[in-house]
């Protein structure tokens, strides 16, 4: 039987346990906040727990998504491969095309914030004295990961784990005690009310908001490595979701209603609040984590000496994933033919993707000069002044990891109603709730409700990005354009379909992802599904 | 371990209806306390599913 012969390819070991799943979702998402949070108290001001509130309601959506679709597909190629499977190959691309987007920003903008994390503790990098050599460090961060990828070392799950659960237990402490001790609910609606922003910068804000829940491949990809992944991912799922929603929540209501341990005054020396300390100060936005922390009574002046390391490190983490991932994903494109063959060559020596490492490194680089060259250079702000509305290094890098992860996200909720209509037949041990029973080309089927709230959150996500990012909105598409050209002239080359799909026998690689994945119970029940919807259509002759 | 995460769980509960007091202390405000609201059940929900699993892990 072709079913039970063993693959010729070597294949991951499953070894990640439930904890080791939850961490490395964790390590990967968890480090967001330590991003988002500035970004978007320096835009949406008094409404920036209402941001993320929307943003928050959105990603659970996603993050439920994902949850169905890793448990029934554990394969690690991701969103790119729901989408393919339930769209087909050109969507797949540019699902895959938009992660790769945000895995190269996720590599400078967390290499970046990792630095503005120890400038706290070291103030000759902060990136407005020092800009070169902050460009340096951050330079040599991403350039150093990716020849530790190049060369296979990985930091291991043991490490990520209690990386994880220290932050976990940090994060816990800041905000349990600053919630006991330092929020004040009428400073909390008195700045709702008075520092109400305009719907312009709430847009803005909201979509900054999302790039505090990105990183929901590493669900899937910990799928691949998990053992039992239908019956571990939905348990730990749930659990990173809300533990991720309650930390995004959680820190931008006790910014806006904390009283601050040390008295704060603005430039003017007045006295502001805590927030007040973000609109037009990058340094700021970029270790708003480490800023609040220090304002926790007490507890604080311990946490202003731990969390800007913890959260460097932790930042240091979710940069190197996104070297990792973007070589995986590119790997995992390039076997189902949505990208060349040559990303798909391993280093003789090391066992390694080299050229997707070294081509996503570089492009990580690229988008680095970039988004540094006006703090280096006088010469390049006048430009970025006069077409981006002088935005900042920072923000370049935030406006395309909003509209990478929108875009992706909109395509991965279009593929679970796809793939929910047009695969009925593969168990699922999770559902996302609220469905709509229904008959689709024979086939009894669940219309997901949730996937269709989640579609228009996410796309109207899409549509503030373009809206209110300059950047965004001109290097978001042309990266998409660039790869959608590249993209038709390959398949145009290996003479395959330009806009249709390869023929591929879903009905095996379904049995063989769930045989390799151990679920030998949800493979004996997807054949027996086959097996009586065969019958069924032969008995009605269709 | 499991007494640990059990604590953990509990003072997530007692952390969540801390803050649900608080900001249904303040309704009279209308909109401004639905985040905080949402935080309130969402660490509630979070100690409860974990409290579940642990349960869970107890009779296995």
């Amino acid at each position: 039987m072709a079913l039970e012969k063993k693959s010729a390819n070597p294949e991951l070991r499953r070894t990640v346990t439930p904890w080791g799943s939850f961490s490395w979702g964790y390590s990967d998402v968890g480090a967001d906040i330590f991003v988002g949070l500035g970004l978007v108290l320096a835009v949406a001001a008094g409404a920036s727990n209402v941001a993320f509130l929307f943003a928050g309601v959105v990603y659970v959506c996603i993050g439920l998504a994902y949850t169905e679709l890793a448990a029934t597909y554990p394969v690690a190629g991701g969103g790119q491969y729901f989408v393919m499977r339930g769209l087909g190959d050109i969507f797949g691309f540019i699902a895959g095309w938009a992660v790769l987007l945000d895995f190269t920003i996720d590599v400078t903008l967390f290499a970046w914030t990792s630095v503005d994390y120890s400038s706290q503790l070291l103030p000759v990098l902060v990136n407005s004295v020092h800009p070169w050599l902050h460009f340096i460090v951050v330079l040599a961060l991403v350039a150093g990961l990716c020849f530790l990828n190049v060369i296979g070392v990985r930091e291991s799950t043991a490490f990520n784990g209690v990386v994880s659960a220290l932050d976990v237990l940090s994060e816990s402490a800041i905000l349990c005690l600053g919630f006991l001790f330092a929020f004040r609910p009428h400073l909390l609606i008195h700045n709702m009310q008075m520092h109400w922003p305009t719907p312009y910068q709430l847009m803005l804000g909201t979509s900054l908001a999302i790039i505090s829940f990105v990183g929901l491949e590493s669900i899937s990809q910990a799928a691949q490595e998990t053992q039992r992944p239908a019956s571990i991912i939905p348990r730990t799922s749930v659990a990173l979701i809300l533990t991720i929603l309650i930390f995004a929540l959680a820190y931008s209501n006790l910014a806006l209603g904390l009283q601050p341990w040390h008295p704060i005054v603005d430039a003017a020396g007045h006295p502001a609040q805590f927030w007040q300390i973000f609109p037009n100060n990058p340094d700021n936005q970029g270790k708003a984590v480490a800023l609040l922390a220090a304002q926790v009574p007490y507890y604080g002046a311990f946490a202003a000496l731990y969390v800007p390391i913890l959260g460097a490190i932790l930042l240091l983490i979710s940069s190197n994933s996104g070297v990792f991932g973007s070589s995986r994903i590119a790997y995992a494109m390039s076997s189902t033919n949505l990208l060349p063959s040559i990303f798909q060559r391993v280093n003789a020596k090391y066992r390694t993707p080299v050229v997707s490492i070294v081509f996503f490194g570089s492009i990580a680089l690229l988008e680095l000069v970039f988004a540094a060259a006006p703090a280096l250079m006088p010469i390049f702000a006048r430009p970025y002044a006069h077409f981006f509305h002088g935005e900042s290094g920072l923000d370049f890098l935030a406006d395309l990891y909003a509209f990478g992860a929108a875009t992706s996200y909109s395509f991965v909720f279009l593929g679970l109603i796809g793939l929910r209509l047009y695969d009925p037949l593969s168990p699922r041990k999770f559902k996302i709730p609220l469905n709509i029973p229904m008959r689709f080309r024979g086939e009894r089927v669940e219309f997901p409700v949730i996937a269709v709230i989640g579609f228009i959150g996410i796309f109207s996500i899409l549509l503030f990005t373009l809206r209110t990012h300059p950047l965004g909105r001109i290097f978001g598409p042309s990266w998409l354009l660039v790869g959608l050209v590249l993209y038709l002239f390959y398949r145009r080359h290996r003479k395959l379909p330009l806009l249709g799909s390869e023929k591929r026998n879903w009905r095996k690689a379904q049995a063989d992802i769930l045989r390799t994945a151990g679920e030998l119970e949800l493979m004996d029940e997807y054949l027996a599904n086959v097996k009586a919807s065969d019958e069924r259509r032969a008995k009605l002759g269709t | 371990m499991l007494i640990f995460r059990a604590v953990l769980s509990v003072l997530t509960i007692v952390v969540g209806a801390f803050i649900l007091v608080q900001m249904l202390a303040n309704a009279r405000s209308g909109f401004a306390i639905v985040p905080g609201v949402v935080l309130g059940a969402a660490m509630i929900a979070l100690g409860a599913h974990r409290i579940s699993l642990i349960l869970r892990a107890r009779r296995t």
